[in-house]
């Protein structure tokens, strides 16, 4: 009799298990910080959210940032593709959308009305071809971060507005007898955010616009070669090696003194925090990219957000969706205030006396904005960008003319073209 | 009888399987794959023919690619393999005591088990060119001059990627030596002491013909090797600067993966297969003739 009984308990026990698994949704979300304090970020944003969704199981894979722009191609590709994934909004994204490995999440975010949460000018960067295809994360924008002290020592009295006043301030604090910007290019993305500010300036909105597009962009604007020069005319004031060195390492360097202003991304102000000696985030201050004498519109921001997209092959679109809306709304984005220093692109999550006033001010700038120009190697067709990253290496290393690194880009962008 | 010998072909069905299913077949996909224009993330196809093999044939980067190979197999067999048999003699011979002998055999083996990613990490910090140490000791002996990005100039790059290598299997290969020096019937070294050879002829007559064929052995792994390198040089430069230090591997990883290039990035490895398959053919008729 007992035998019976525990045999139709095991019984009842295993059918009762099979349906609570059989409705259990699993979610593989990945992205791309591997470190903390992202990463218990990230576990947390998890957490809770199973603990709204108990019937859904988020598993997290994380891969670092170069390696991920590999990973995420090869994982696409498969059936084991997350269901909710980091991405960078721009051709890095938009040729994932055309293979149709991204979903589009319009009508999710229209029938709630949550897309009215988030600030417009930050989810533009995720419609493509009339579809809104991904959230921001965090917004991100490119300012010169400069130590005031350096600067007064210098005789540098305000922070420079124009490319002029910007030369004339590195000559004099090149007269220190110090290399006044920090630049680490062993990964060239760095150098990218130079470019696109320098682009953007030198050469019409129409034309820029265009040449990101690989079937159609011919790269042969003369803007183009006088953006190099502009960036040319910066490099001697480097620090020496510039390409050999990472860009964490240059800001360290920022950070010890040894030099005198970064070109850095606003996402990076709480790490310079956490890893500067005391005192020193009292010292600086950030102004945007100078203006120069160019036909490119001279108050545009460079930066992007960065984001999360779903899977279209995901096999949970309603969940998926859901936990990237959890991730990147209103109570997760206070949360990623908090801890990380970031906002997300949620209107008004919060206001100027929650946060430090450097983080303020610089969202701010973003916030204010006319338009944000998109990080150069994410906007542009990969072989494209292979062939400006080696010839930025080059020009550099002075090496190489703006002249010929451009022509170098105007013929890979020919042969990219005739592909299409 | 005759049941017997087909029942005996079963046991070799599994074998078999495994090598058709996980060797040949994706051989003949690969080649079948670099005749089409395709990506990593997208099932779309276009078939190019052998379009990607022309492109790779008229491709500078390509022959750059294999240049380095061809340096990194030639200081492989200088270092590795000449200067792993020069120490295998050392350590046998009678001016290393045995104890001396163990300890440094062991000490210069380390490197060898030590994972790639680790070495690379290791000497990318050394040859840093702010805070590594080749840098700091060239100071330190007066030749701050010779200070240079050492993995960033491209005069530079490839040999600093290379001596790694060096400084790594060296005392591997050494090791290989060592026991086919240790073989070796003393009664040959008695029979030249006897007719007053020294140390040196002892070498070139006794020992290095008796170990020939270990020598052919660990020519064929280090040029085997030299060809199949990846690793080292994605850690250490990524192919850079200037693409001066890209090999076959690097630069078929980067066309697969980094420019969308599935099919050229196959084509690439349909001749790695070639080169590599030549070598094994000249293994298999070396190993014949010893």
């Amino acid at each position: 009799m007992k035998k019976k009984v525990l045999a139709i308990l095991l019984v009842v026990g295993f059918i009762l298990s099979s349906l609570v698994l059989a409705e259990t949704v699993n979610l593989k979300f990945l992205h791309r910080w591997t470190q903390e304090p992202d990463k218990s970020f990230f576990e947390e944003v998890v957490k809770e959210f199973e603990a709204l969704h108990p019937n859904v199981k988020v598993d997290i894979q994380t891969v670092a940032n170069d390696p991920f722009k590999e990973k995420i191609k090869v994982m696409l590709g498969t059936n084991d593709a997350p269901d909710v994934f980091f991405t960078w909004p721009g051709e890095f994204t938009n040729r994932f959308i055309r293979a149709g490995n991204v979903l589009d999440i319009t009508s999710y975010m229209l029938e709630d009305g949550s897309m009215f949460d988030y600030v417009g000018a930050q989810l533009i960067p995720f419609i493509y071809d009339g579809g809104l295809y991904g959230l921001p994360y965090r917004l991100d924008a490119k300012v010169f971060v400069y130590n005031k002290e350096i600067f007064a020592k210098a005789g540098v009295d305000k922070a420079p507005e124009t490319m002029d006043e910007l030369m004339s301030a590195l000559k004099k604090i090149a007269a220190l007898g110090m290399k006044p910007i920090a630049f680490g290019n062993e990964q060239p993305w760095a150098v990218s955010h130079y470019i696109a500010a320098v682009n953007q300036k030198s050469v019409p909105e129409e034309v820029w616009a265009i040449d990101t597009d690989p079937e159609v962009g011919t790269w042969s604007h003369p803007g183009y070669v006088d953006a190099l020069h502009l960036y040319a005319d910066l490099v001697p004031y480097f620090n020496d090696f510039s390409n050999a060195i990472k860009h964490d390492q240059a800001r360290v360097s920022f950070s010890q003194g040894l030099n005198a202003m970064m070109y850095l991304e606003i996402v990076e102000l709480p790490e310079l925090e956490r890893t500067s000696p005391e005192g020193f985030m009292d010292k600086i201050g950030v102004f945007p990219f100078p203006v120069t004498d160019g036909p490119g519109n001279q108050s545009y921001l460079v930066g992007y957000p960065e984001g999360f997209v779903c899977s279209a092959n995901t096999k949970h679109p309603e969940e998926a969706v859901a936990f990237l809306k959890f991730l990147t709304g209103r109570q997760m984005g206070r949360l990623e205030l908090e801890t990380l220093g970031w906002f997300n692109g949620i209107k008004n999550l919060a206001s100027p006396d929650e946060v430090k006033p450097i983080i303020y001010e610089t969202t701010q700038l973003i916030l204010n904005t006319d338009k944000m120009v998109n990080w150069l190697d994410s906007s542009l067709h990969a072989r494209i960008w292979n062939v400006y990253a080696v010839e930025l290496q080059k020009l550099t290393d002075q090496v190489t003319t703006p002249e010929k690194a451009m022509e170098a880009v105007v013929k890979i962008a020919k042969e990219v073209r005739e592909e299409y | 009888m005759r049941r017997k010998r087909v029942f005996n072909y079963f046991y070799v069905i599994p074998a078999i399987l495994f090598v058709l299913i996980f060797v040949y077949f994706p051989i003949i996909m690969n080649f079948y794959n670099s005749l089409f224009r395709m990506t990593s993330y997208s099932d779309a196809k276009t078939f190019v023919g052998f379009k990607h093999y022309l492109k790779i044939f008229a491709d500078p980067i390509f022959y750059t690619a294999i240049k380095n190979n061809f340096l990194y197999a030639g200081f492989s067999i200088l270092f590795q393999v000449g200067f792993g048999l020069f120490l295998a003699i050392l350590l046998e011979g009678r001016f290393v005591g045995k104890r001396t002998g163990t300890f440094f055999r062991n000490t210069l083996f380390i490197p060898s088990i030590i994972s790639i990613p680790a070495v690379a990490l290791l000497w990318y910090f050394v040859y840093n060119p702010q805070i590594g140490l080749l840098n700091g000791m060239l100071d330190l002996v007066g030749l701050d001059h010779l200070r240079t990005a050492w993995l960033a100039n491209p005069k530079t790059a490839i040999y600093s990627v290379i001596m790694m290598s060096q400084w790594q299997y060296t005392g591997y290969i050494m090791v290989l030596l060592v026991v086919a020096i240790q073989k070796i019937p003393k009664e040959l070294y008695e029979s030249a002491v006897i007719d007053g050879a020294n140390e040196f002829q002892k070498a070139i007559h006794i020992t290095i013909p008796s170990v020939k064929s270990m020598l052919a052995v660990t020519t064929i792994i280090t040029v085997i090797g030299a060809f199949k390198l990846f690793s080292e040089i994605y850690i250490m430069t990524g192919g850079g600067p200037y693409n001066t230090t890209e090999v076959l591997g690097t630069y078929m990883y980067r066309s697969a993966f980094l420019f969308d290039e599935m099919g050229y990035g196959s084509a690439v490895a349909v001749i790695i297969f070639l080169i590599t398959f030549a070598i094994s053919i000249m293994q298999l008729k070396s190993f014949k003739s010893t």
